[in-house]
Parts: C-alpha cells; sequence; structure tokens
C-alpha cells in the first residue's frame, strides 16, 4: 500500500467537491493507491472496493484520512460491503464536527488573527511566511495521522478517535481562536485608524458598532460584504452629491 | 495603472494558485487574503499596499465559516486585484476604500462562481455514472483532474476580472482625497464590524467569548497605558 500517495492525493480530496456525493470522489481519487495491492490478489472485490471508494462522503476534509484509512483496512480485512458503506456514512457526521471545530472554527482563525496582530505590531510579510508553515507543518501532521489512525484501526476507527487528542482539542482551539481574533481587533482598529482625525475615528467606530448591531438583529439574513459595499455605495454618493 | 506584461502575468498566476487553493488543492491557507495580499504585494515592489490590503479583506475572511455546502465568497483572485489598484495610489489612506469594495465585489462573484464549478462537476458526474459503480480507478481520476483544470479556468477568469476592475478604477476613477479617505474610513468600519460580529456569531456564550472579551479588553487596556 502506498501511503505517501494517498496522503499526497488526500490534498486535493475537494478536487471534485460536487452537491451529489460531495467528498465521494475525493475519496475514491485517494483510495487508488491504498487498493492497488488489492488489485493484484482479488480484482472483483478491488472493482467492488473502488467503486465503494467513490460513493457519497462527506466529512472534514482535513481529517478524511481517518475514514479513508478504515474503509481500506476493511476491504482488505474482507469485511461485508455493506458494513464499510454504513462505516462511512456513520463517520461522516462525527468527523465533520470535529473538524469544522478544529480547524475552520479553531485552528484557521486563531492562527490568521495571530499573524494579523504580529502584522500590525511591524513584523511584516516574516509573519505571513511563518503563518504558512506553522500551519501547514501541523496540518500535514493531522493528515498523516488520520489516515495512519484510520488504517491501524479499521471497523474500530470510532474508538480510536474519542480515545484520542481530538475532542480536546477542538474545544482548545476555539478557545484559542476567541482570544487571537480579541486581541487582534484593538491591534488592527489602531493600526488602520491612528493617522486620521478624531472626527473620521469616531465615524468609523460607529459605523463598526452599527454593523455589528446589524448583524445581531438581521441574524443569517446579513452579509458583512454587502452590508461594506451598501456602506460604501452610500459614503460615495453622499461626497458627490455634498461636493 | 501600467503594469509590465511578466508582472500582469506573476500576477494571473498567482491568482490561479490561490483561486485553486481555496478548495480544490491543496488548502494550504495560500487563499486567505493575508497571504494573498503579501504575496501579490511584493510581485507589485509595494508589500505595504499589500499587507493593508490583505488584512482589511481578512476581516471580512474572519468572519466566513466554510462548513460543508455552505455558500461563501472567494477572497484570493479578489484581493490581487485589490492590492494591484491599491499599489498605484500614492498612499493606503487613500486606496483602501476602493481597493475593499474591489475585493468584496469579486470575492462575491468568485463564490457565485463557485456554485458553477459544482453543478458542472454533478453534470460531468452523471455521465459517468456506469464507469464509477463499475469501479473503474481512470473514471474517478478523469472526474477529479477535469474539475481541478475547470476550477483554474474559474480562478483565472476571477483574476482577470479583478484585474480590470483595478485598472479601470485607476484609470477612470478621479475622486478627491476627502472621499478617498472617508471611503477607506467607511471599509475600515466595515472591516471591524465583519470580524467583531463574526466572533460574537462563532463565540456564543462559553468559554470561547469569555476569551474574546477578556483578549480585547487586555489588548485595549494595554494600548490606552501605551
Amino acid at each position: 500500500m502506498s501511503r505517501l500517495a494517498a496522503l499526497r492525493r488526500l490534498y486535493a480530496i475537494q478536487g471534485a467537491w460536487n452537491y451529489e456525493r460531495m467528498l465521494g470522489l475525493g475519496m475514491g481519487y485517494a483510495a487508488e493507491p491504498l487498493l492497488a495491492d488489492l488489485a493484484r490478489s482479488n480484482p472483483p472485490r478491488h472493482r467492488e472496493a473502488v467503486a465503494r471508494s467513490a460513493e457519497f462522503f462527506n466529512s472534514h476534509p482535513y481529517l478524511a484520512g481517518l475514514a479513508l484509512g478504515a474503509a481500506v483496512r476493511g476491504e482488505y480485512d474482507g469485511a461485508p460491503g455493506a458494513h464499510i458503506s454504513r462505516l462511512r456514512t456513520a463517520l461522516c457526521s462525527p468527523l465533520g464536527a470535529l473538524g469544522d471545530q478544529l480547524f475552520w472554527a479553531g485552528a484557521v482563525p486563531a492562527s490568521v488573527a495571530a499573524t494579523v496582530a504580529v502584522v500590525t505590531l511591524g513584523a511584516g510579510p516574516l509573519a505571513v511566511a511563518a503563518f504558512i508553515l506553522v500551519f501547514n507543518v501541523f496540518r500535514a501532521w493531522v493528515a498523516w495521522w488520520a489516515l495512519r489512525t484510520g488504517l491501524e484501526s479499521g471497523t474500530s476507527v470510532g474508538a480510536a478517535i474519542r480515545q484520542s487528542w481530538l475532542p480536546r482539542a477542538a474545544h482548545l482551539a476555539g478557545i484559542g481562536a476567541g482570544l487571537a481574533i480579541g486581541v487582534a481587533v484593538p491591534l488592527v482598529a489602531v493600526w488602520y485608524l491612528a493617522p486620521f482625525s478624531r472626527s473620521g475615528v469616531a465615524g468609523a467606530l460607529a459605523l463598526a458598532a452599527g454593523g455589528v448591531i446589524a448583524a445581531r438583529l438581521a441574524g443569517p439574513m446579513y452579509a458583512a460584504p454587502r452590508f461594506a459595499l451598501s456602506a460604501l455605495a452610500a459614503a460615495l454618493l453622499f461626497r458627490l452629491v455634498m461636493r | 495603472m501600467s503594469l509590465e506584461p511578466a508582472t500582469w502575468l506573476l500576477l494571473l498566476a498567482w491568482g490561479i494558485v490561490v483561486g485553486v487553493d481555496l478548495v480544490s488543492v491543496p488548502q494550504a491557507m495560500l487563499a486567505r487574503p493575508i497571504v494573498v495580499g503579501t504575496v501579490a504585494g511584493a510581485i507589485l515592489g509595494d508589500v505595504e499596499a499589500g499587507l493593508r490590503v490583505g488584512v482589511l479583506l481578512e476581516l471580512f475572511a474572519l468572519d466566513v465559516l466554510p462548513v460543508g455546502a455552505s455558500w461563501y465568497p472567494d477572497y484570493g483572485p479578489a484581493t490581487v486585484g485589490a492590492v494591484a489598484y491599491a499599489s498605484v495610489v500614492p498612499a493606503w489612506e487613500e486606496a483602501l476604500g476602493i481597493a475593499c469594495a474591489i475585493g468584496l465585489a469579486v470575492g462575491l462573484l468568485g463564490g457565485a462562481s463557485l456554485q458553477w464549478v459544482r453543478h458542472r462537476v454533478v453534470r460531468d458526474l452523471n455521465m459517468r455514472t456506469d464507469d464509477l459503480a463499475a469501479g473503474r480507478s481512470a473514471a474517478i481520476r478523469g472526474l477529479q483532474y477535469r474539475s481541478i483544470g475547470r476550477d483554474a479556468v474559474r480562478s483565472a477568469g476571477l483574476t482577470l476580472i479583478a484585474l480590470g476592475l483595478a485598472e479601470a478604477a485607476a484609470r477612470w476613477l478621479a475622486l478627491d482625497p476627502g472621499t478617498e479617505h472617508t471611503l477607506t474610513l467607511v471599509a475600515i468600519g466595515c472591516g471591524l464590524a465583519a470580524v467583531i460580529g463574526g466572533a460574537l456569531r462563532s463565540a456564543g456564550r462559553g468559554a470561547r467569548m469569555r476569551w474574546f472579551v477578556a483578549g480585547a479588553a487586555g489588548t485595549a487596556l494595554l494600548l490606552g497605558i501605551a
């Protein structure tokens, strides 16, 4: 089994993301090198395994290796096909929730906000380079750990996930994101607003407060880019009329 | 804005890389506006403009949770165009408003174009269902490569639109400094609203909210003392 080839292909797991199979095609693409030995030893089973590997699947892309490894291990162990399909389906929600918490709502905003804060303190492009390096080393390690754990655990991957570092890390990453964004906001405000007059600063902060209130009142109807584009258009119109 | 052909090509190539990075491959955070802006600024010889625009659009990007099948803007190629505009304006205080408008407008268009790519993949998929059911690996590879190629074309188109808007704004938009400053302040205020609104929404009422408030209050206090 070529784990490195599969790991490389996991980086393109969303390459053919779509509304019917979601990550399914990407899973099939990443499974191909892992299933190569099965093609030699049991061709009919290999064809079934390839077809199964590309069926519907959805989870966080960075943790998909857990499901991929577990399913491939099941294929080699001769587990019934229906059993493997059920396992994949059962893993969708927990891997999606854990990955979203750990990465999209945790590690990504935490590391980006920390980078923004350091940039405003004068670190410049070096801080951006450090962010890319550190984040991707962590992400590569997680991808490798996920694939290895899936392959070693097989159909008992659920227990392996529960006992792993993932649930605790997901919780801590969220707290880190809250703290990093909290630190970054005042630094960004000063970084941008320092050169402007008091009235300009007061206007910008009032608009920020108005935007936050609008977001709370409008709920899901609110979209920050549309609010900003509307405010920019209104400001431009006002200035042109007043000129 | 008269860019050298080599600079145009480099910006286009960078726009394709970051557009594809957002979803298709390798999802290495290259598409974050702060990263896109820094590199685009370096290509244009104005890293300061790249950082100023990148951080501002990052405030909007921090509001985005790209969860599952949700709809979200694509700020990568958009930031390339925004930085291209900011790099030709003498001071960032005069450039950020229009640069932000270019970035947000193209970012929204980018979000819509992602939906187009996803629907096209479904169409391709439906033409190969027999091959997929028969376990033909070549069919999976073909669909995968075709989709990534289509995403690259989408990213190239978005980057060209962003650069075209930047070119048009630099050439034909003649605003007085007062208006430019006003637009910059509006963009900063909206950026702050986006990041604070997003943080409050995702913080809920638990530990995350407490740490967010502690971080903001502590830093504000330190800045006040300094």
